[in-house]
């Protein structure tokens, strides 16, 4: 049964005095697959943040809800570049990060928070990069511990930005094998931003595309369907 | 040996001195992990001075408005006038930042700059006031009165206290503040906690052991504990370790020598700097071979 997990009502996303974009309507329904496409600079990552709750919204409402009336918990995956770490933090202690939110003032991650943390990098397959410093990782290695972080506060609502920048291709299909399996298995609810239309198209339900300021929404196949798509570049590109 | 015998004796002379030292050398690095972590190294260098700055505020008022020489019961008046001048700057630092005006490096320089001069000018008229800030600068520690030590320990301890307890937030928000965000946390809320507790270890140590001691216990420590452990969990630890073993040793070798104890514990933090990097300089190259 579809509910709505996030709601956008006549939002202004963007920065204080710098909006990106306004009036946006956007529902996700619990258990949906998603990908946001657009050119560089439309507003992905600005509108994944305010799904995400780092930004909110400028003007308009953004609701957050569950079918019980408690708020959803979010997995955010940031793209990789932005984590640019003097701390010597291995992957372990990156990915326990993701149970900090569950836990009260006060209380430190202990052993079953450790447990946790373990069993995601083995669920990503990334177990034996935990006593790894983050920042000696590649940038497939890096994506995965940043997954397994997302995945360990359980969340509702996945949102990645940026997943597949920069990871080999089976990587990629690893990645995306994994998605879709938690989108099925566990109805996470995944949005996820991208510039990889060839490697998702195959794998999400639904596509939004930013179009000159606006959101377009409909079934994957027929968004990005080839010829829609370079209509839509060439209409961007002349705009 | 007997200086060792001398100076952990109950009766030594200058012991206040020491368990000052030790206390700053022990508990400056915790914190100055984060300055570390979140690349705020220089605000590390500007904020003691800023807190010396409030020293000299505090000294010149008294001679505005107090005729005469400086008590005991100044130390609380010099201690308000650090602690305010610090979270004054820090707090307007931050306020720079969180208003996405990029990182405040440029301000934090002219910070340094005039909080300096403003030092030295606001007890030019005062020669015993003069005195008492270029000893600060010097760092000379000699005599610690017990009542200021144990304003030190007290503060502290609620430093301690509190770094322990807040530690995974202060940590995620360090790290990364986005996700942090997502995890529903109040990250201005935490990073005012943080800069409270930057301002408040600050402004304690540098009424006792001036800012170039501070400095050096607050960054040299981390950067040591950087180089030699993997994963976060035991950087604060070593880092304290190498604070507290420097100022011992400091202490001993400034006490034999006739030097004073801040910039012997200074030079002999960053000579440990060096050594580990110029060993792991070796040791990587003898690998290589």
């Amino acid at each position: 049964m579809l509910f709505p997990l996030v709601r956008l009502e006549g939002a202004t996303v963007g920065y204080p005095g710098a909006p990106v974009l306004a009036n946006v309507d956007l529902a996700l329904d619990g258990g949906e697959l998603i990908g946001i496409f657009g050119p560089n600079g439309s507003g992905k990552s600005t509108l994944l943040k305010t799904l995400a709750r780092i930004l909110p919204p400028l003007a308009g409402r953004a609701r957050f809800s569950l079918p019980d009336g408690r708020a959803p918990s979010i997995g955010y995956v940031p793209q990789r570049e932005t984590l640019d770490l003097v701390f010597p933090l291995t992957a372990a202690e990156i990915v326990e990060m993701g149970t900090y939110g569950r836990l009260p003032l006060g209380r430190q991650a202990g052993h079953a928070e450790r447990e946790r943390a373990l069993a995601c990098l083995e669920k990503i397959g990334a177990a034996d990069l935990r006593r790894r410093l983050f920042p000696a990782l590649s940038g497939g290695q890096k994506q995965r511990v940043l997954i397994a972080r997302a995945l360990v506060a359980e969340p509702d609502l996945l949102l990645l930005d940026e997943p597949l920048n920069g990871v080999d291709a089976s990587t990629a299909e690893a990645i995306l094998v994994l998605l879709e399996r938690l989108n099925r298995e566990q109805r996470t609810t995944i949005v996820l931003v991208t510039h990889h239309l060839t490697a998702v198209r195959h794998v999400i339900r639904e596509a939004v595309w930013i179009h000159a300021g606006s959101l377009l929404r409909g079934p994957a196949a027929t968004m990005l369907a080839p010829e829609a798509v370079h209509q839509r570049i060439e209409e961007d590109f002349l705009s | 040996m007997s200086v060792l015998m001398e100076i952990l004796s109950p009766d030594f002379l200058l012991r206040n001195a020491l368990y000052g030292g030790l206390i700053i050398g022990f508990v400056a690095p915790l914190v100055g992990v984060y300055l570390v972590g979140r690349r705020m190294v220089f605000l590390g260098v500007a904020l003691p001075q800023v807190s010396t700055a409030g020293v000299a505020g505090a000294f010149f008022w008294h001679a505005l408005f107090h005729r005469g020489g400086l008590h005991e019961q100044d130390f609380w008046l010099a201690l308000a006038g650090a602690t305010g001048f610090t979270l004054a700057a820090i707090l307007g630092l931050a306020l720079w930042e969180s208003r996405g005006r990029g990182r405040a490096e440029g301000w934090t320089g002219v910070l340094y700059a005039f909080a300096g001069a403003l030092s030295l000018l606001l007890v030019a008229s005062d020669r015993i006031a003069e005195i008492g800030i270029l000893g600060l600068l010097k760092g000379e520690i000699i005599a610690i009165p017990t009542s200021q030590l144990v304003t030190l320990i007290v503060g502290y301890g609620v430093i301690v206290i509190a770094l322990w307890l807040f530690k995974k937030d202060l940590l995620l928000v360090s790290v990364d503040r986005d996700f942090a965000l997502s995890l529903g946390k109040n990250v201005l809320g935490w990073d005012l906690v943080l800069y409270l507790i930057v301002g408040a270890t600050i402004s304690l140590g540098v009424l006792l052991v001036g800012p170039l001691v501070m400095f050096g216990f607050l960054i040299v420590p981390p950067l040591i504990a950087g180089r030699l452990v993997t994963g976060i969990r035991r950087l604060p630890f070593v880092a304290s370790l190498f604070g507290g073993l420097t100022a011992f040793v400091g202490f001993a070798v400034s006490y034999k020598l006739d030097w004073p104890m801040g910039p012997t514990d200074v030079a002999l933090v960053c000579v440990l700097l060096a050594l580990v990097a110029a060993a792991q300089t070796a040791i990587g190259r003898l690998k290589r071979i």
